[in-house]
């Protein structure tokens, strides 16, 4: 009994165009358009040779020691390293005042009765400018002080130890994945879609009710117990749900590149969980309001957008703005867990964190089930 | 006036989903304007790196002279030394550059040892090259002062070491815009302000016509013995009332949020952009609710287009960021063009004919993308009516 009502709520739901529209073509649709406008994003940070001019006067001429130093990170260096620290023009004062303006060159060098650096705003690259041209200044600074206070010391070797100098840094990844905050829109993208497995839910509960569909009347008269309807109807808005999720899971990863690490197990649990966990809660939604359907549609959109929104779908610092301020509106959030576990199985190393959200999805799932089957048994109706 | 009566009934019914859209959507906007925090920039200010700096050498001197050093030219942020919660800072840009020191960092150095300070960076990112430069040449000037001079106590190197990273070079601000960080928020709130004006007007101008394009209650209409021209002149006056009306509800906040601001030249240039771009936006409101025959086609296209075009303009992501392709194909939306104008008056600093001539050049585009979706528009009830 529980397989044929199966497959008819499978018919019937995979037959409702306007669910499916939402559940499987709108989150599709989405993620091609955080794809076009982040595409640039994750390339926002990283670094590019930073274009400077430098006024071509006497002074700068008579300036060896600075065009020496100019030399070995620019451009017009001889060892071809791909990333030059910066690109540099050499000009006049009027041409490199008229390039600062239209925002060619982020400033420009200009000797003029000692070192100058003319930018047009503050930012990073201008502050690399000046960092470096400091730090020519402060070179000098340092060789003036060991020659006066110590004039016996090996000029020669002093100054090879200017050009060569150390690095006393070594790269140690924090994680096994780059910090790449772009994902956290994919993530929360897939929680929303998850979340969207509410419109099924709805469905469900409105087709076996009485009260709320005459095809629910009709159903309600069979002797069939109302556990078997429910659980039949649950199972067939998860089935066509998963197959949703993981239609979209393969467009993020296959066509668009997402990264969601390579832990494909652990991401086909959370894909699962979360489904239950969407469909559930459109359950739990639509037997605890008895307005009409348009409010029930309404209030699971909108809390939708307001959970996936508190997981970082617009804004992808949100979701540690309340991690770290509020851990605990993250933990009722399940948007956030379903993005968390996206999130922890992408960049942690342990699955301590993965196991604690899916474990709360869980506990979610089972109080959204439980309630809405304690709210949907046993009713009886004296008029319909 | 039953007509346009009419119209505000069924909007009315409607208001549920309507009030939704904006309540949401508005709290949204104003969290993330909130959200966003500019520096004013009057003076040159070096930007500072947020870091984590973690020290296992604690007795060092030198360790510490690194550290005074690092806080002078970035913020050091204090994070606990717990894996998860450094991963999570670096991952949200809490902090962009983890320090660690090793133990026995300092004696290593001292006696030429090849010891390693282990870094974290957001990798290949800018603010990687420039902390990496900033550690290194402290390091280097220390160890320069260690290896030529010999007997130097810690304290001395340290002192030595500050004196020389002390000298600047001077740095002059060619232009001096003033930007205010008020002004920049204002810019965010103006920008969503296009997503809602799509998703509200769509569902309320569709949800309207809607009812008056149902094949039946047109028949029984057009019996009336009020003309067609009546009908419709309501029904256009209806429409635009319920276009400046939303306009109105939702540049309200802007109010309480900015107050006075708006009624700076600025403000009222972003008022006048806006209210400009309403127009564009009922336009192809009005051309959507003549195509759509069901409330679930209704509310698809309402966050199709509203979404879709705010993506690829520039609403959410700043234009600057979005690629040259996805630009071309949104030139094609007013939105674009309503953002580049926000935009562009967001960075007037002096009010004269070559600053405001583009803006007002957008405006005009905008306008004409209302005068060519009507026109569509118009096409196409023509010719549906033709056809039956």
């Amino acid at each position: 009994m529980v397989l044929h009502h199966y497959f008819y709520r499978l018919k019937c739901i995979v037959r409702d165009k306007q669910n499916m529209f939402w559940t499987l073509i709108f989150p599709i649709v989405l993620a091609t358009l955080f794809n076009l406008a982040f595409s640039n994003l994750s390339s926002a940070d990283n670094f590019s040779s930073i274009k400077i001019g430098i006024v071509d006067n006497e002074e700068y001429q008579s300036n060896t020691n600075f065009i020496q130093a100019m030399k070995s990170v620019s451009n017009s260096n001889q060892n071809g390293e791909e990333n030059p620290l910066f690109d540099v023009q050499y000009t006049s004062k009027e041409e490199a005042d008229q390039l600062l303006n239209n925002n060619k060159i982020a400033g420009y060098i200009y000797f003029d009765n000692g070192l100058q650096l003319v930018v047009k705003e503050s930012g990073i690259n201008q502050t690399i400018i000046k960092s470096f041209l400091d730090e020519y200044q402060q070179t000098s600074s340092t060789i003036m002080t060991i020659i006066i206070t110590n004039p016996n010391v090996d000029v020669d070797n002093l100054i090879s130890s200017v050009s060569n100098k150390t690095n006393y840094l070594k790269e140690v990844a924090v994680s096994k994945a780059s910090p790449n905050n772009t994902v956290t829109y994919f993530y929360a993208l897939m929680a929303m879609a998850s979340l969207y497995g509410s419109f099924f839910g709805l469905n469900e509960v409105t087709a076996i009710q009485g009260n709320l569909s005459s095809q629910g009347a009709r159903v309600n008269i069979a002797p069939t117990h109302k556990f078997k309807l429910f659980i039949a109807a649950m199972l067939a808005a998860t089935t066509v749900h998963l197959f949703n999720i993981f239609v979209l899971l393969g467009y993020l990863t296959l066509i668009l590149k997402v990264d969601f690490g390579s832990q494909l197990g652990f991401i086909a649990l959370t894909c699962f969980i979360g489904t239950i966990t969407g469909v559930s809660f459109g359950t739990f939604v639509s037997s605890f309001i008895k307005k009409g359907e348009g409010l029930k549609i309404g209030i699971l959109i909108g809390i939708t957008m307001v959970l996936s929104f508190m997981s970082g779908m617009m804004y992808d610092g949100m979701k540690y703005i309340i991690s770290s301020n509020v851990p605990i509106l993250g933990y009722l959030n399940p948007a956030n867990l379903i993005t968390d576990s996206f999130y922890a199985l992408y960049y942690y190393s342990t699955h301590t964190q993965f196991f604690m959200d899916i474990i709360l999805l869980c506990a979610f799932t089972v109080i959204f089930t439980v309630s809405t089957y304690l709210v949907l048994r046993r009713q009886q109706y004296a008029s319909l | 006036m039953q007509v346009y009566k009419a119209f505000f009934k069924i909007i009315l019914k409607n208001k549920l989903q309507i009030m939704i859209y904006i309540v949401v959507f508005l709290s949204i906007a104003i969290a993330l304007a909130n959200t966003y925090s500019t520096i004013i920039n009057t003076n040159f200010t070096e930007t500072k790196v947020n870091i984590a700096f973690i020290s296992h050498d604690s007795q060092s001197k030198l360790v510490q002279g690194l550290r005074d050093y690092l806080s002078e030219n970035s913020n050091i942020i204090d994070i606990p030394d717990e894996t998860q919660k450094l991963q999570d800072a670096l991952f949200h840009r809490k902090i962009e550059y983890i320090v660690r020191v090793p133990q026995g960092f300092t004696e290593g150095l001292m006696n030429g040892e090849p010891v390693k300070i282990e870094r974290t960076a957001v990798p290949n990112s800018t603010s990687e090259i420039y902390l990496d430069s900033l550690i290194n040449k402290y390091l280097n000037t220390a160890k320069m002062y260690s290896s030529s001079m010999g007997h130097l106590s810690e304290e001395q190197i340290i002192s030595y070491v500050t004196y020389d990273l002390s000298q600047n070079i001077e740095v002059k601000l060619n232009n001096s815009a003033d930007v205010t960080s008020k002004n920049e928020n204002l810019i965010y709130y103006f920008n969503y302000l296009a997503y809602s004006l799509y998703a509200v007007l769509i569902l309320g101008v569709s949800s309207v016509l809607m009812v008056f394009n149902d094949p039946d209650l047109k028949k029984r209409n057009l019996s009336s013995p009020m003309n067609l021209k009546s009908i419709n002149f309501q029904l256009i006056l209806g429409n635009l009332t319920f276009a400046v009306l939303v306009w109105f509800i939702l540049i309200l906040a802007s109010f309480f949020m900015y107050g006075s601001y708006l009624l700076t030249a600025k403000g009222l240039l972003l008022l006048l952009n806006s209210f400009v771009f309403t127009f564009a936006v009922l336009s192809i409101s009005y051309l959507i609710g003549n195509i759509v025959k069901s409330k679930g086609a209704m509310s698809a296209a309402a966050n199709v287009v509203a979404l879709g075009t705010s993506f690829i303009s520039g609403v959410f992501v700043p234009q600057a960021l979005l690629g040259k392709a996805v630009l071309k194909i949104a030139s094609f939306t007013p939105n674009y063009w309503y953002i580049t104008a926000n935009n562009s008056i967001a960075n007037i600093a002096t009010f004269n004919m070559e600053n405001l001539t583009p803006i007002f050049l957008n405006m005009f585009i905008v306008i004409g993308f209302a005068a060519a979706f009507l026109s569509v528009t118009m096409v196409f009830i023509k010719q549906t009516r033709m056809s039956n």
